[in-house]
């Protein structure tokens, strides 16, 4: 605050303080990635608005269903505001969009941004949940497998991942479903509980659904961690180095081979964070989630193209945040990195 | 640090070039009764998918505290992993079979366990490439410090000391602000002082250095080599020189072991086997070297004709198929003997006592 | 006697801790998985063709929900009376020639954009790589759906659709493989030596990166079929009458705890398939990276 009252004496006394931190090469690289994220987003919004505008029929006609008249139909396009042109729609919908406000609903007239930030809270937990579940599973597992490659927990957990990979969610989610809810009978097939009503019952109405995306991801983790593992170890000098100093196999492992393989597993795990949030919309469906997949699935075929411009907006922004979260965390432990070699 | 870098090739001058080799290269270190190391029969084999190479094929030789052994040889005849069996850090495909006693303990045979104890605290190792054999995600200092806890139960303050300690040792400037860089900003010859302040780390006796020059510029090689000299009269460390480099191999070492096709064809101290070359891959070794001597430490030079291939060795001598004097007696393998006092080979027709030829 | 160096050098630099024994086992690994996706293959063009299955639609209503094994329809037949094991094969065949379809237009352009973004660097680079952020960042379903509804939906425009993320997929495989190579001595020895840059790229570039990609490519095939049957899933795909997996999976799970086999059969046959490419591609990449 002192800052604000007295900025000269701020200057006087720290006066490269803030020019340091700006720049140092982590507020640098932060501020690089943002820049350059901006022009994937205002990409990613044309090419959706473009795309949404080749297509046939909008909401007028949906809502108004095939028997209105035309007449009917383009009363309510001048009342949603559809009759003009795309480039001027579009400027007005970024005009509003930069302020925060993504518009409203054309089908339930509500605002957007508020029908996207519950479901996004819903999505985000079961992204959430499931990465939690996935990398603490997937950590120590891959490290166990190539602490001694070739043996047999190595063997089995590879062929275990091999076969989960295979395993498309749907089909996953639906075995679950078959499993657990009609056979078994343990967990819910569909009937979401909001975390806000009771924390058991939500993580039970998460479980089935969780499980289905966490799977895939374990194995998909335990696999790329486990062979970036081995190759470090099979294949680099300063492994070779490491354990011409004496040390145990442990350390190697550990201190070694898992610190270098680390960054590859944070940059898959930020390119995968990206692109899960839009890819719960099967799972959401199946299990009747009330995410922002399920909400763009509905606005979709209801033709709301506000709600999926603003989805689709989400999903990007949501990407360029995990990518940039990833470069930093790499940036942050990489030394070749965080020292500006690279 | 010029007339360190001109030195080696001065004396280099000396030994191939004016033949005068009968006067020591070094001022040798007296043979003590005690070797530190005596391998013996040493033979690496690598068992894959069908076939086996057959890498190392019984070598021996012996080595006494504090002296350098240099082990030449053109490229796969088994020195790096004769080398590496010392230390149990072979693949898992490797079987080793002879024998290799390290003060009285026998290397061959241990177990990871076992082999562990003397990795760094015995035996350590110095690698070609010091760009890839520091971990680059940490500090160099806390990769000294790690070699120093491997073996010692200091406390990590103590080890940090330690490793500012080593590192003022292996001549870095400002050791203490150094620990705490990464090795990307090192440079070369840098790079390859930390790797040897790791090796010291543990106090070995014996120091492998494998080809610990080769990546670095001809001035940083000298620097090096001349570390690794003032190291070895400071500490009394044994060293193994194992090199491409023949002018390295004769400015450096006491002793020098000739490796083909994982056999040694010729063993003798440094000034006798410069001096009267007896084994023909030797010779031919020296012969092709180009008359442009004075340049400093030019590579192994190529003899012409393939080397061998491991997975399939024909009976009889080795070097057979490349080698000008052979005859049928050849196809028996010659044994390896002490033919002059020191001075071992194994061919059944010895090069003449001549100085090496003039020309090419 | 380079034949000799080249066998030396393979088997110097083969990934340790392989067994003595495991030779037959390793061709194995690709024998099998192999055999499997021709078994598919085979079985999904050949078979409507050569085995007297009935035809994938136009089944009558009086036989529907028929048990599996019942006389003429081996795995049964679904609500609408067509037999399960034919629309099993027909949709197969729709799903493979999307995935092929796909990964070769992946391949083709990805491929070379990555390679020439990799190579030339610059601003080349940053235009293309950017372009292609956008695409990945992009939801799939969004333009499959508008795909689908301004050109109708059908196999070709599915095709379409998902090209728009393989490319993108191919292209930073290549693009990373490039910067790789580009390191290398001999890139810059061909360069140094005025080698026009196409010809580097054809000559040096192209043969060095194909098995990165081409591996890539097999795993692709598993990504594609499941994202298709995703698509189908969702009724943003194959329009039904026409099979497809995943339709026949959105089928049968309107019924799911009454009549499971229903939507265990498609699962089945595209689990299959996929672990069959995803075998492959495992094997293939862990040869290539153990050269
Ligand atoms: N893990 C391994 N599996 C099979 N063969 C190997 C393995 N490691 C080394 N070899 C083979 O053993 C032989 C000797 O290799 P080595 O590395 O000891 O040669 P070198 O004398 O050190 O050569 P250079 O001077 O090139 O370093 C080579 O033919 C090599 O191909
Ligand atoms: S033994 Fe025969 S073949 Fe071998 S080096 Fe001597 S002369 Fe040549
Ligand atoms: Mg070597």
């Amino acid at each position: 605050m002192t800052v604000a009252t007295r900025p000269g004496a701020d200057a006087d006394r720290a006066p490269g303080r803030l020019a340091a931190l700006l720049a140092s090469p982590g507020a640098r690289l932060v501020g690089k990635r943002l820049l350059m994220a901006v022009p994937i987003l205002l990409g990613v919004s044309v090419l959706t608005f473009w795309v949404l505008n080749l297509i046939p029929g909008n909401a007028a006609q949906q809502l108004l269903g095939p028997e209105a008249t035309p007449e009917q139909v383009r009363t309510l396009e001048q009342q949603l505001g559809l009759d003009q042109p795309g480039y001027v729609r579009y400027l007005g919908w970024l005009g509003s969009a930069v302020t925060g406000d993504l518009g409203t609903s054309l089908v339930s007239g509500q605002p957007v941004t508020s029908q996207i930030g519950e479901r996004l809270a819903v999505s985000g937990e079961l992204v959430g949940l499931a990465f939690v579940v996935s990398l603490g599973l997937a950590i120590p597992v891959a490290l166990l497998a190539a602490y001694k490659p070739g043996r047999m927990f190595d063997r089995v957990s590879m062929l275990v991942s091999i076969t989960g990979l295979s395993v498309a969610n749907y089909v996953l989610a639906l075995l679950l479903v078959l499993l657990f809810a009609v056979e078994l009978a343990l967990f819910p097939a569909i009937g979401f509980v909001p975390l806000s009503e009771s924390v058991a019952g939500n993580l039970h109405s998460m479980a089935l659904p969780v499980a289905a995306i966490a799977f895939p991801l374990f194995c998909f983790y335990t696999r790329f961690l486990r062979g970036d593992l081995v190759d470090q170890l099979q294949g680099e000098d300063y492994v070779t180095t490491a354990r011409a100093k004496g040390i145990g196999p442990g350390q190697v492992l550990l201190r070694h081979a898992f610190r270098n393989s680390s960054f590859g597993l944070i940059t898959v795990v930020g390119l995968n964070l990206g692109t899960l949030i839009g890819g719960t919309v099967i799972v959401e469906q199946i299990f009747a989630l009330p995410g922002i997949g399920q909400l763009m699935l509905q606005a979709i075929n209801t033709r709301d193209f506000v709600v999926v411009q603003a989805c689709v907006l989400v999903f990007a922004i949501v990407a360029v945040l995990a990518n940039l979260l990833a470069d930093l965390l790499y940036a942050v432990l990489d030394p070749r990195i965080r020292y500006g070699s690279r | 640090m010029s007339e360190l870098a001109s030195e080696p090739v001065a004396q280099r001058e000396d030994v191939l070039g004016t033949a005068t080799a009968d006067a020591p290269v070094r001022g040798p270190a007296p043979d003590p009764a005690e070797p530190l190391l005596v391998v013996d029969d040493l033979r690496v084999r690598f068992v894959g998918r069908g076939r086996t190479v057959h890498a190392v094929n019984g070598l021996s030789y012996s080595l006494a505290p504090g002296r350098t052994l240099a082990i030449i040889g053109e490229s796969g005849s088994g020195k790096s992993v004769a080398a590496r069996a010392l230390m149990g850090l072979l693949p898992s495909t490797a079987r080793v079979s002879g024998s290799a006693r390290f003060d009285g303990t026998e290397l061959v045979g241990l177990s990871e366990r076992e082999a562990r104890r003397h990795r760094g605290a015995d035996i350590a190792m110095v690698f070609q490439d010091p760009a890839r054999s520091l971990n680059p995600t940490m500090r160099i200092g806390v990769q000294i410090a790690e070699a120093v806890r491997a073996h010692s139960d200091l406390d990590k303050a103590a080890a940090h000391r330690r490793a500012v300690e080593l590192l003022a040792m292996v001549h870095l400037p400002a050791p203490q602000r150094r620990f705490h860089e990464y090795p990307h900003q090192l440079s070369g010859g840098m790079r390859q002082r930390v790797m040897i302040a790791i090796a010291l780390a543990g106090e070995p006796r014996l120091l492998v250095a494998d080809e610990a020059t080769t990546a670095l510029d001809v001035t940083t090689q000298a620097q090096i080599m001349e570390l690794l000299l003032e190291l070895q009269q400071r500490l009394g460390t044994a060293i193994v020189l194992i090199s491409h480099d023949l002018g390295l191999a004769a400015s450096y070492a006491d002793d020098v072991v000739v490796m083909y096709a994982g056999q040694v064809v010729e063993r003798a101290r440094t000034a006798d086997l410069f001096a009267h070359v007896r084994m023909p891959y030797t010779g031919a070794l020296l012969g092709a070297i180009p008359r442009l001597e004075r340049e400093p430490h030019s590579l192994l030079p190529v003899v012409p004709g393939q080397p061998p291939d491991l997975s399939a060795l024909p009976g009889g001598c080795p070097f057979r198929p490349r080698c000008s004097s052979a005859t049928d007696e050849c196809a028996e393998g010659p044994p390896l003997r002490e033919h002059e006092p020191g001075h071992w080979w194994a061919c059944w027709h010895p090069l003449p006592d001549a100085p090496v030829k003039e020309g090419v | 006697m380079a034949v000799v160096d080249a066998a030396t050098a393979t088997v110097a630099s083969r990934p340790v801790g392989g067994r003595a024994g495991a030779w037959w086992l390793r061709n194995l690994e690709i024998a099998v998985p192999a055999g499997v996706v021709a078994l598919v293959v085979l079985a999904c063009f050949v078979g409507p063709l050569v085995l007297p299955v009935p035809p994938p639609v136009g089944g009558s209503v009086l036989e529907s929900y028929l048990d599996a094994g019942s006389p003429g329809h081996l795995l049964g037949t679904d609500p609408n009376g067509n037999d399960i094991f034919s629309r099993i094969l027909h949709g197969g065949q729709s799903s493979l020639t999307v995935a092929v379809a796909v990964n070769l237009l992946g391949l083709a352009v990805g491929g070379t954009l990555g390679a020439l973004s990799g190579y030339l660097g610059g601003a080349t680079d940053t235009v293309i790589m950017r372009v292609l952020d956008v695409l990945i960042a992009f939801p799939s379903l969004v333009l499959t759906l508008a795909v689908a509804q301004s050109l109708g939906a059908s196999q070709t425009n599915t095709v379409l659709a998902l090209a728009f993320f393989s490319i993108p997929a191919f292209a930073r495989i290549s693009r990373a493989a490039t910067l790789r190579l580009r390191e290398l001595p001999f890139m810059a020895a061909a360069q140094l030596c005025g080698t026009p840059g196409w010809r580097v790229l054809a000559r040096h570039v192209a043969p060095n990166i194909a098995p990165q990609l081409i591996t890539f490519g097999m795993l692709g095939m598993g990504i594609v079929i499941v994202i298709e049957g995703a698509l189908s899933f969702l009724g943003l795909g194959i329009p039904p009458p026409a099979p497809s997996w995943g339709n026949m999976i959105a089928q049968g799970q309107q019924s799911l705890s009454a009549t499971p086999m229903l939507v265990v059969w498609p699962c089945v046959a595209l689990f299959v398939t996929v672990l069959a490419f995803n075998l492959l591609g495992e094997t293939l990449r862990a040869r290539w990276s153990g050269r």
